[in-house]
């Protein structure tokens, strides 16, 4: 990186502080914009872990071997909040993630958008939710 | 009373509280309160401890819409209209973040996920147009002379001091935020809301009161005994802090900070007062004055209510699963190699 551009970067990241609408690391960094990603395939199992969930899929290749996938994910925490638990994704479920691959080259990419091969939306249907509607998903009942 | 029917209760009450805020001639901003300065809501009496003091425990959120600094659409004004407020609910409801976004960008890439993942809250729960309510223009105060020229010299520093997610580049993981580090969000950093875990469970004891934070766990233990602060050459990541009752007020001063975190550009000569007043049942008025006359050409003040959920807290023991970091560093590595190879 240019070191002026650094420099530059990291006086505005301390003046403005804490950020309210990122997540607790910057996306950003890890993962490359240039580089969107759609993946079909099978969940294997979800990491349940804090700060960022991860679910790990297997997708089939043309060649009909499998490729290990792994989708970074909100904080359990929220989805807690949501009425989700460990066990709402089981291994075997077939999902489309929609994201952007990591920088590093590895099989790994952000879960921008997870839906089901019909294109309902994941988690949608998980009453109770507080979250806004992002007009991506045609079945997504109405606010009140 | 089951949980999710006190939810409900706990959650129309304190609705109905904050509308019950919004001036009723619409265009008109209510009579100023001073900062500072809270009234409670008539015929409630504040609840006490059977040890006498101010009640202040439950479960809070402090989750809200409503702007950090005063937007431009609404400068000269400290209010939103009742009709304003019903506006930006049902924007942040219907619509969320996800409908701008724009694809291939490194903006949406920092959106991470859709809206589903996140806890950014969708109310108004303060009618002010701003959490800042203090200068009246309800804006940061400029920043020094010196608190600019330190900003520049940043990058010479043995570890990034930054409190948001970002870095500034990512040659180790000391480039990188406290935040993004597991470490803290400073002061008042953790107690102010953020994308999600805007959670809070406060405690007391006779002569001490708690305060867990839910964004990267931790509890601040606060007496109240009247003792006076640690030895000056005695630096905390959460500073120092000691409080007292006025009435019904909790004040809670902090100093001691180290000079390993940053608030706005603020460190080590952070100096903080916090009151917690409770205004009914369902919330508190939290109020954060901020002084450091070497970083801000004057002292502010936040107002964020933390409303009473009735929600359990959850662990965030956040540097277990940290694979970000990880892959932050790796994904740096690989970028030096494709540029090495394509002879830059």
């Amino acid at each position: 990186m240019n070191l002026h551009r650094a420099i530059a970067l990291a006086a505005a990241a301390i003046l403005i502080g804490s950020s309210s609408a990122l997540a607790h690391h910057s996306f950003g960094a890890e993962f490359d914009a240039n580089k969107p990603v759609q993946l079909r395939g099978t969940v294997v199992k979800v990491e349940w872990i804090n700060p960022h969930s991860w679910i790990h899929i297997d997708v089939k290749q043309p060649d009909g071997t499998m490729v290990r996938w792994m989708i970074e994910g909100g904080t359990p925490n929220t989805l807690l909040r949501n009425g989700l638990k460990r066990d709402s994704l089981p291994p075997g479920t077939e999902i489309i993630v929609d994201g952007y691959r990591a920088k590093d080259g590895t099989n790994k990419a952000n879960g921008r958008d997870l839906t089901f091969p019909d294109g309902r939306k994941l988690f949608v249907g998980s009453s109770g939710t507080d979250a806004p509607r992002d007009g991506r998903d045609a079945t997504e009942p109405a606010k009140p | 009373m089951n949980q999710q029917l006190f939810r409900v209760a706990l959650a129309t009450a304190s609705v109905t509280a904050i509308l019950s805020r919004v001036p009723a001639a619409a265009q008109t901003a209510a009579p100023p309160a001073k900062a500072g300065t809270v009234q409670a809501a008539k015929n409630w009496t504040p609840p006490r401890t059977p040890w006498g003091e101010p009640d202040l425990q439950g479960t809070y959120s402090n989750k809200t819409i409503t702007p950090f600094e005063r937007p431009a659409n609404v400068e000269g004004r400290e209010f939103y209209t009742r009709e304003e407020v019903e506006a930006l609910q049902k924007r942040a409801q219907e619509t969320g973040g996800d409908e701008n976004r724009k694809r291939g960008t490194t903006a949406d890439v920092e959106r991470a996920y859709n809206d589903f993942w996140w806890d950014r809250g969708t109310k108004v729960t303060s009618p002010r147009t701003s959490l800042v309510v203090d200068p009246p223009d309800g804006r940061v105060p400029a920043l020094t002379d010196e608190a600019r020229q330190r900003a520049a010299e940043e990058s010479k520093r043995p570890a990034f001091r930054g409190a948001g997610a970002t870095g500034r580049g990512a040659d180790t993981w000391l480039d990188r935020s406290t935040f993004e580090r597991c470490i803290t969000r400073g002061m008042p950093g953790a107690m102010s809301p953020s994308a999600y875990n805007n959670n809070y469970r406060i405690t007391q004891g006779p002569g001490y009161v708690g305060i867990q934070i839910e964004m990267l766990g931790g509890t601040r233990v606060i007496p109240t005994d009247g003792r006076a602060h640690i030895g000056s050459s005695i630096r905390q990541w959460m500073g120092d802090s000691v409080g007292h009752w006025e009435g019904n007020t909790l004040v809670v001063d902090t100093t001691n900070f180290t000079d390993k975190v940053l608030y706005r550009g603020a460190a080590e000569n952070l100096h903080l007062v916090e009151r917690f007043t409770r205004l009914g049942p369902g919330e508190i008025d939290y109020r954060v004055t901020i002084m450091d006359s070497t970083t801000f050409t004057r002292p502010f003040t936040l107002a964020i209510p933390f409303v009473n959920t009735g929600e359990e807290m959850f662990e965030y023991a956040c540097h277990e699963g940290n694979y970000g970091m990880a892959g932050i560093l790796s994904g740096a590595r690989e970028a030096e190699r494709a540029a090495a190879g394509s002879g830059r």
